[in-house]
């Protein structure tokens, strides 16, 4: 007979043979799921970094890193790395405010919010496009509906185009992932605390000031690192968008590797690859370090 | 937990509905276009619906979709469970692991993949299928993680292996049926995931729906328009459907643990 119900420590009752014994052995039922991440994850990513030293005759090189932040490809690092900063912050406040206001209507609403976000963070790509561009191009309905009101959207230098214009297009899957990804922080908040503050005398300013956002800004910059992220590695979408106006590094991989340039810089293209799962892991780490010191999880 | 919306929270919920309403409004009403604009028709909708293309590539994707998720249940369930019974020094590193796919652009795995695949795995379409698998990680990961760490997983082992139950028995018949929701979660994404992914299959050179609309839309741009309203709405539906249907039908419970 055992007493230990109900506790999820290891060694609990007639599992516990699931956790006695060695370390391997412990290591045993994760087996598949490890076979396979090796296989379908670790084993291609050997390749790329493999790769992206070795020159076009198959030596050890450092020349495709060289190359990687010159010229066209290092103001493309450049590009990319600040429009998807600006689509994240965008994204993040715009999808929090949302969320803010979502959190306080009915079970039902939020259920359906939430489902639409979800579908809404997955477009991308032409379907993506195309909406943007019956909406807001230079023939859309949304910019003769704004003219008509006295509001020319290309009297500037606007294009869909840009990067003002690829921005406006990913704010679309960005908004609603923030709504999806933040809304269960928000619903975290008590009222109790409110009244609590309340009843100390605190305002709204104080509430806001020394209780929500410092609760809420952990999840806030984690959900906003994944939003960098996001856009970062966003293919589909750009390449229906700009057709080679913009250089974006994903953009700019595909078409090294595509056949559609020389076949001697398929190194480089590993080389930028690496680069980006470089970015990539910095912010992933400042991720990881923001979960660590905060206790309201995302 | 209903509260009363101040005047801007409905200016935002406005102005957002209106962000996401008048591209797919725009849309709908180019794909409506024919005779060069003069006049309004479904002719482009036909013409989808016609394409022979149309059936294949969708039917690729779905099956592609419904593999995914067979491969994320067979592997991820059992190994989540575990990590919530005995093997639970492991989970900061599974979890750890199913971060990586985040980490790594899509592009970037791309590549490796074509390179790193020998030919016999690469000569089949549903390659990508184990590839969205480790693409979806990181939600269907944190999807079962929640569902486990909301029920008494321990007390429901212990009450069905004391009952007679394999271990097969209880995670079939125990385990899952009590995070059915989770699990329905877990196997939504990756289904969501499989039917829209473009860049992996158009860098391994595969044609699945979405590389098949972006086709189409070279030299068709009306029918590809169309064809964008109708996957994204057709989606939209879908999902809206199964998130408010009554809760007799999203039932998460069942009452025989064992019998």
């Amino acid at each position: 007979m055992t007493q230990r119900t109900g506790t999820l420590k290891q060694g609990a009752g007639p599992l516990a043979y699931l956790s006695r014994g060695s370390t391997f052995k412990s290591l045993i039922p994760l087996m598949p799921f490890l076979a396979f991440v090796a296989y379908f994850l670790v084993f291609p990513l050997t390749f790329i970094i493999r790769d992206a030293f070795l020159s076009n005759d198959g030596k050890f090189t450092l020349d495709n890193f060289a190359e990687s932040f010159k010229g066209v490809y290092g103001h493309s690092f450049a590009v990319s790395i600040r429009l998807s900063f600006i689509s994240a912050m965008i994204g993040a406040v715009a999808g929090a405010l949302i969320a803010s206001a979502v959190v306080k209507t009915g079970t039902r609403s939020r259920r359906a919010i939430a489902a639409t976000s979800s579908v809404f963070a997955n477009t991308g790509g032409v379907p993506l496009a195309f909406m943007f561009l019956a909406g807001f191009g230079t023939e859309g309905l949304v910019t003769k509906a704004l003219k008509a009101v006295g509001w020319n959207l290309y009297s500037g230098s606007f294009t869909l185009f840009s990067e003002t214009g690829i921005i406006l297009v990913y704010c679309f899957f960005q908004i609603p992932l923030m709504v999806l990804i933040f809304s269960p922080a928000l619903e975290n908040i008590k009222p109790e605390w409110r009244e609590a503050s309340d009843s100390l005398g605190g305002g709204r300013f104080s509430y806001f000031s020394r209780i929500s956002v410092p609760l809420l800004f952990p999840a806030f910059l984690s959900t906003t690192l994944l939003l960098f992220a996001n856009a970062f590695s966003a293919y589909a979408t750009a390449r229906a968008m700009t057709a080679g106006t913009l250089p974006l590094m994903p953009l700019l991989i595909g078409n090294l590797v595509d056949g559609n340039v020389l076949a001697n810089q398929e190194h480089l293209g590993h080389a930028l690859a690496v680069c980006m799962i470089g970015v990539s892991m910095i912010v992933m780490g400042i991720y990881l370090l923001v979960l660590k010191f905060s206790k309201a999880k995302p | 937990m209903k509260k009363k919306l101040t005047s801007v929270n409905y200016l935002v919920l406005l102005a957002a509905s209106a962000f996401f309403i008048f591209p797919l409004i725009a849309a709908f009403e180019f794909s409506l276009r024919v005779n060069k604009g003069k006049s309004h028709g479904f002719e482009n909708f036909r013409w989808v619906f016609q394409q022979g293309g149309f059936k294949t590539n969708l039917g690729v994707s779905f099956r592609l979709a419904l593999l995914t998720a067979v491969a994320v249940l067979v592997l991820m369930v059992p190994t989540v469970v575990y990590l919530h019974l005995g093997g639970g020094r492991w989970k900061r590193m599974i979890e750890f692991i199913c971060l990586v796919p985040l980490v790594v652009p899509v592009i970037s795995f791309a590549l490796g993949v074509g390179t790193a695949f020998p030919v016999f795995l690469q000569s089949t379409v549903y390659e990508l299928s184990f590839l969205y698998v480790i693409v979806s990680l990181p939600y269907t990961y944190r999807a079962l993680d929640v569902g486990l760490s909301s029920i008494p997983l321990m007390t429901l082992v212990e009450a069905s292996r004391a009952s007679g139950a394999s271990m097969r028995q209880t995670l079939l018949f125990v385990i899952i049926p009590t995070i059915r929701s989770a699990v329905n979660g877990a196997v939504f994404l990756a289904i969501a995931l499989s039917l829209g992914e473009f860049t992996l299959a158009v860098l391994l050179h595969w044609d699945t729906f979405p590389t098949w609309i972006a086709n189409i839309s070279q030299g068709h741009i009306l029918n590809a328009i169309a064809l964008s309203v109708v996957s994204l709405v057709g989606a939209w539906l879908v999902v809206l459907v199964m998130a408010v249907a009554p809760k007799s039908l999203r039932s998460n419970k069942t009452q025989e643990a064992t019998s």
